[in-house]
């Protein structure tokens, strides 16, 4: 391939990578999230923690920001200066996006992270070194490195609660980068299910622990191949498409009218989270 | 991982699948050897459990579900607990709900770390000089009943929380085979105000409040997404109504002086001077000018002018409010912990409520409560001034025998009541608890409980949906320590020292709940269902949905009674307002041992594990503060130092330190962790009813010279996007949201 032609066909390219004989078939797995209806609560990420095995890592820690929170949420306030926030703040559940091109898999020097054939940005714990490439070259800042071993690092499971842990999810140890799943152990298992009965995973079947726990339903996930899915149908009337990095609604001079979007779509990352965003009453 | 193909091969293969774990096993095994000398279980400190004659939970690898009641806050939201191995591993909400329908807040979600907890008391303890001894429960009982004997009725006083449900009917006759009637009910953080303002008002405590039918919500200080009365309930109305009646979004309009998580949702969050919400009501019923008879009487003076002297709230912002409220029928309006927190508490309530009735909202957006016919169950409520009365009793040396349940006053009560110092007065003191939180380490005998997901009960929730429902709490799992145990078992062991012929037919806690059900099995909606199918069921389902009863709302608007204290003058010494955030994982402080309530950033602030003093960025550049400076906030009652953090989102003429942390007791994840403001609240109280008026509290504030970098998650994104499109926002008129999913 000539390097004018891949420059011409850079969309299509990394569309193909990795998945290139039936890309995302039968499993896509996508997410929307709805900032008019998110209010910044955190029960998404208690449940993360909950479901996931993050360690809590205490103030000193937390302090040189070595937090494991797969699932955050991100506040903003305006920046025009004004005297009160009189349209209150921004907030933004934040995970690993999912990349369909994603920045971190091309830098692992060993490929312990890289793209399942529905979708999914892997992490293989335990091929991972530690080299924190993925992490730097991350634009969301999701990926969360293990500074210590946690298992055996005081008050982080103390005796009694290790029977919390979730059985289904490995406890990792030091050295070894982790993030959000999109609840991996959870799609596996509806895999399973569903293969056993000769079909693919229903609509509604499997629900992430974030979209599961969110008090307002701003969560929606699913397998965007699915023309029913809820997930499906939220991303075409939005207009947003997975393999572009240009959405043609946003050509239109009058503007879109619809509030779907990506996060720095333009890095061409090609995320698997659509955002849908946070709306305001102008007559008040 | 095994592929499709790779399974088939197996399944032709002669390896079969006996063979296959054979191998597993012994080389797990001799791992086990070669690693780690002897395992736990060879050296016998540990016992093989048999799976062959395991319950019926127990099924190796799959995970089995059980319906109970969450107990990390009032609101009765059901759960569903995902149990593996016979142990409690997740919390969900229960879809049958009318109340979470299937949701769960962070708090909620924390109720396992609850259970876990390292910290939890596992023996009887007694006194002994500085230092708990561990005795045995008999020991336990015996001293009970030794210190109560020849002890009258009016010695003996039993403090709790909220109760409902058949504990607090077994409670009650416990009291009453004591002979008293001293039963103080006190939750630090309750809608009490509000309660007496509503009855006076619509008749009830607590109307059914319908966000989803609103258009627009205008709510003074009511954190209905956060921490107020049914919190996960709300949401999934404001979801609603959000998305919109007939397409058009619901309009939210937040107004209080210090932002909550629901004012930072507002579409419009409107600053008032602490205090005059209820002057702003009544601005806006002047500018509405729909009001009649005394109620347009008593609005005349409040023209917008005036009004917006007074409150700070722009004469366009009353006029764009009043004119949307017109504009936009049903709406709905919300008076809240920030409107009742002064001592003219109820007369905002009552304005907020008025502005309501002028609307028409009532009947429309505010429906008559459904009540669970059995009014023995219903909820026992209570908020400082049952405090304030123990408390008087306390100093008064009255009582000889105190109880304590799930309340924590030696950390909650305002520090100018002094109650520590009071409850060293009393006799002979006992706690239940599940930590020794503050007054646990006060008392004089500590019986611990069971955690609530290792206990039986039954619950009435306050805030009843879409009809009445009892919420049933059933172990999730075998008690984690052998020697904690049910309130509900502890009642009835007490109530048998006083009357064994009546209870000796229970045997326990269990037994007494099931009858008890049984006994009502008809009005429960298990009539001609034989006794076993009934029980398994309401275990099954975690609910008993009945068809309460449901009254009529007050609809006639008055003014009378209603009068607004003259404008109060800046109090020179202290002139700042102390306003104490109550946060929704937090709240009074009785969870903060929950790690990852601790982890878990403040919404607003992003702080955790800490404290800290929120200031205006405008004032403080006025102080010469910067953010992490540690200042000493000083009231009449008493002073606390903690960090500065800059908000925006705060009245400049006022404070705000969340509560909740501050604890010195309770435990590895709460001793020690920030500061708490309950200590410096003086004692001013709502005039009407009584209560604790939580804003009053007036405080001046000096720097230490210290400064610290406050540990929050703001950091790599910061709060800023630096002009990208990260959190992104539209207004209503560029966008049409009628065709969305």
């Amino acid at each position: 391939m000539s390097v004018s032609n891949l420059l011409e066909n850079w969309s299509q390219v990394r569309h193909e990578h990795p998945v290139n004989d039936k890309p995302h078939d039968p499993y896509k797995w996508a997410m929307a999230i709805d900032l008019d209806a998110c209010t910044g609560c955190n029960a998404c990420s208690v449940a993360c923690y909950a479901e996931n095995n993050l360690p809590v890592v205490g103030k000193e820690k937390f302090q040189h920001g070595q937090q494991m929170h797969w699932m955050r949420v991100e506040r903003y306030w305006d920046e025009d200066g004004r005297e009160f926030p009189d349209q209150g703040f921004q907030f933004l559940p934040m995970m690993c996006q999912q990349c369909e091109a994603a920045p971190c898999e091309t830098v692992c020097p060993v490929a312990a992270t890289n793209h399942t054939a529905d979708g999914l940005n892997s992490q293989i714990y335990n091929r991972c070194i530690g080299s924190r490439y993925c992490s730097a070259n991350c634009p969301f800042k999701v990926r969360y490195f293990n500074w210590y071993d946690y298992p055996t690092t005081e008050n982080v499971w103390p005796a009694e609660m290790t029977q919390q842990l979730n059985p289904d999810v490995s406890v990792r140890g030091k050295g070894v980068m982790e993030k959000c799943t999109f609840c991996v152990q959870r799609l596996s298992a509806a895999k399973v299910t569903a293969k056993g009965e000769g079909r693919i995973v229903r609509e509604g079947e499997v629900q992430t622990a974030c979209q599961q726990a969110c008090p307002t339903s701003a969560i929606s996930f699913g397998n965007i191949v699915n023309p029913e899915s809820r997930v499906h149908k939220q991303w075409a009337a939005q207009q947003v498409e997975l393999d572009k990095d240009k959405q043609a609604k946003n050509e239109k001079e009058e503007g879109p009218g619809l509030r779907g979007y990506r996060i720095l779509e333009e890095l061409r990352a090609y995320p698997s989270v659509m955002y849908l965003e946070r709306v305001r009453e102008s007559a008040v | 991982m095994i592929d499709s193909d790779s399974v088939k091969q197996l399944a032709g293969h002669p390896f079969d699948r006996r063979d296959f774990l054979k191998v597993l096993g012994w080389s797990g095994t001799a791992v086990a050897l070669s690693g780690c000398g002897n395992t736990s279980i060879e050296d016998g400190r540990e016992t093989v459990v048999s799976y062959v004659e395991a319950s019926d939970y127990m099924v190796p690898g799959i995970g089995v579900y059980y319906n109970s009641t969450c107990a990390q806050c009032d609101a009765g939201c059901n759960i569903n607990g995902r149990v593996r191995e016979g142990r409690v591993l997740k919390l969900e909400g229960n879809p049958d709900s009318g109340i979470n329908k299937g949701k769960l807040c962070g708090l909620g979600q924390a109720g396992v770390q609850h259970h876990y907890n390292p910290d939890r008391v596992r023996e009887p303890l007694l006194r002994n000089g500085s230092k708990g001894e561990a005795i045995t429960w008999d020991k336990a009982y015996a001293l009970i009943a030794e210190k109560l004997a020849g002890v009258q009725g009016d010695e003996i006083a039993f403090l709790s929380g909220g109760m409902s449900g058949h504990l607090k009917v077994l409670l009650g006759n416990y009291l009453d085979s004591l002979g008293t009637r001293n039963h103080f009910v006190y939750e630090a953080i309750a809608p009490s105000v509000v309660r007496a303002a509503n009855v006076k008002a619509y008749g009830v405590e607590m109307p059914r409040y319908r966000l989803d039918k609103a258009k627009v919500v205008l709510s003074f200080g009511a954190d209905f997404l956060g921490a107020w009365v049914s919190p996960v309930h709300f949401s999934q109305q404001y979801a609603q109504f959000r998305k919109g009646v007939d397409g058009q979004r619901g309009v939210l309009i937040q107004v209080e002086s210090k932002m909550t998580l629901t004012g930072a949702n507002a579409d419009r969050w409107l600053v008032v001077k602490p205090g005059t919400e209820g002057v702003l009501a009544l601005g806006i019923i002047n500018v509405l000018g729909t009001a009649t008879g005394d109620v347009a009487e008593l609005v005349k003076g409040y023209d917008p002018v005036r009004v917006s002297r007074e409150t700070g709230v722009s004469v366009s912002h009353i006029e764009k409010v009043a004119a949307l409220l017109r504009m936009r029928s049903p709406s709905l309006v919300l008076a809240g912990s920030a409107a009742e927190g002064y001592a003219h508490g109820s007369q905002n309530a009552a304005a907020i409520n008025l502005l309501n009735q002028v609307l028409g909202n009532v009947g429309k957006t505010i429906e008559a409560p459904v009540s669970v016919p059995f009014p023995q169950m219903a909820p026992a409520k209570g908020n400082t001034a049952a405090l304030k009365s123990l408390n008087d009793g306390l100093a008064a040396g009255k009582y000889k025998v105190v109880f304590n349940f799930a309340a924590n006053p030696v950390f909650t009560a305002p520090g100018a009541m002094k109650f520590k110092d009071n409850f060293a007065k009393a006799g002979f003191k006992v706690a239940f608890a599940h930590y020794l939180d503050e007054t646990a380490l006060q008392a004089d005998l500590v019986l611990p409980l069971d955690s609530a997901l290792e206990d039986w009960g039954t619950q009435v929730p306050e805030y009843m949906t879409e009809g009445a429902q009892i919420n049933i709490q059933q172990p999730l799992m075998e008690r984690l320590h052998a020697n904690t145990r049910g309130m509900g078992d502890i009642v009835l062991a007490l109530l048998k020292q006083r009357k064994a012929d009546e209870y000796k037919g229970f045997e326990d806690y269990y037994a007494y709940l099931r009858g008890a059900m049984l006994q009502n099995k008809g009005a429960l909606g298990g009539g001609g269902v034989d006794d076993d199918t009934f029980w398994n069921e309401t275990l099954t389902r975690g609910i008993v949905k009945l068809a309460g009863a449901t009254g009529a709302l007050t609809t006639h608007a008055t003014a009378a009674g209603l009068v607004f204290p003259a404008h109060k003058e800046a109090d020179e010494h202290y002139p700042l307002h102390l306003i104490p955030g109550v946060t929704a994982s937090l709240r009074d402080g009785r969870h903060t041992n929950q790690p990852w309530l601790q982890e878990s950033p403040d919404p607003l602030t992003t702080i955790v594990w800490d404290s800290w003093v929120e200031i205006h960025p405008k004032k403080a550049t006025e102080l010469g503060i910067v953010e992490g400076d540690i200042v000493e906030v000083t009231s009449r009652t008493g002073s606390v130092k903690a960090q500065v953090y800059l908000f925006p989102g705060i009245h400049p003429e006022a404070v705000s330190i969340p509560v909740g942390r501050g604890h010195d007791a309770m435990g590895r994840y709460a001793k020690g962790y920030g500061v708490n403001p309950f200590q410096i609240m003086d004692t001013v109280f709502e005039a009407a009813t009584g209560e604790l008026a939580m804003h009053e509290t007036r405080v001046k504030i000096s720097k230490t010279g210290q400064r610290v970098l406050v540990v929050k998650d703001e950091g790599a994104a910061g709060a800023l996007q630096m002009g990208r499109k990260i959190a992104s926002r539209v207004s209503t008129d560029q966008i049409d949201l009628s065709k969305e999913v």
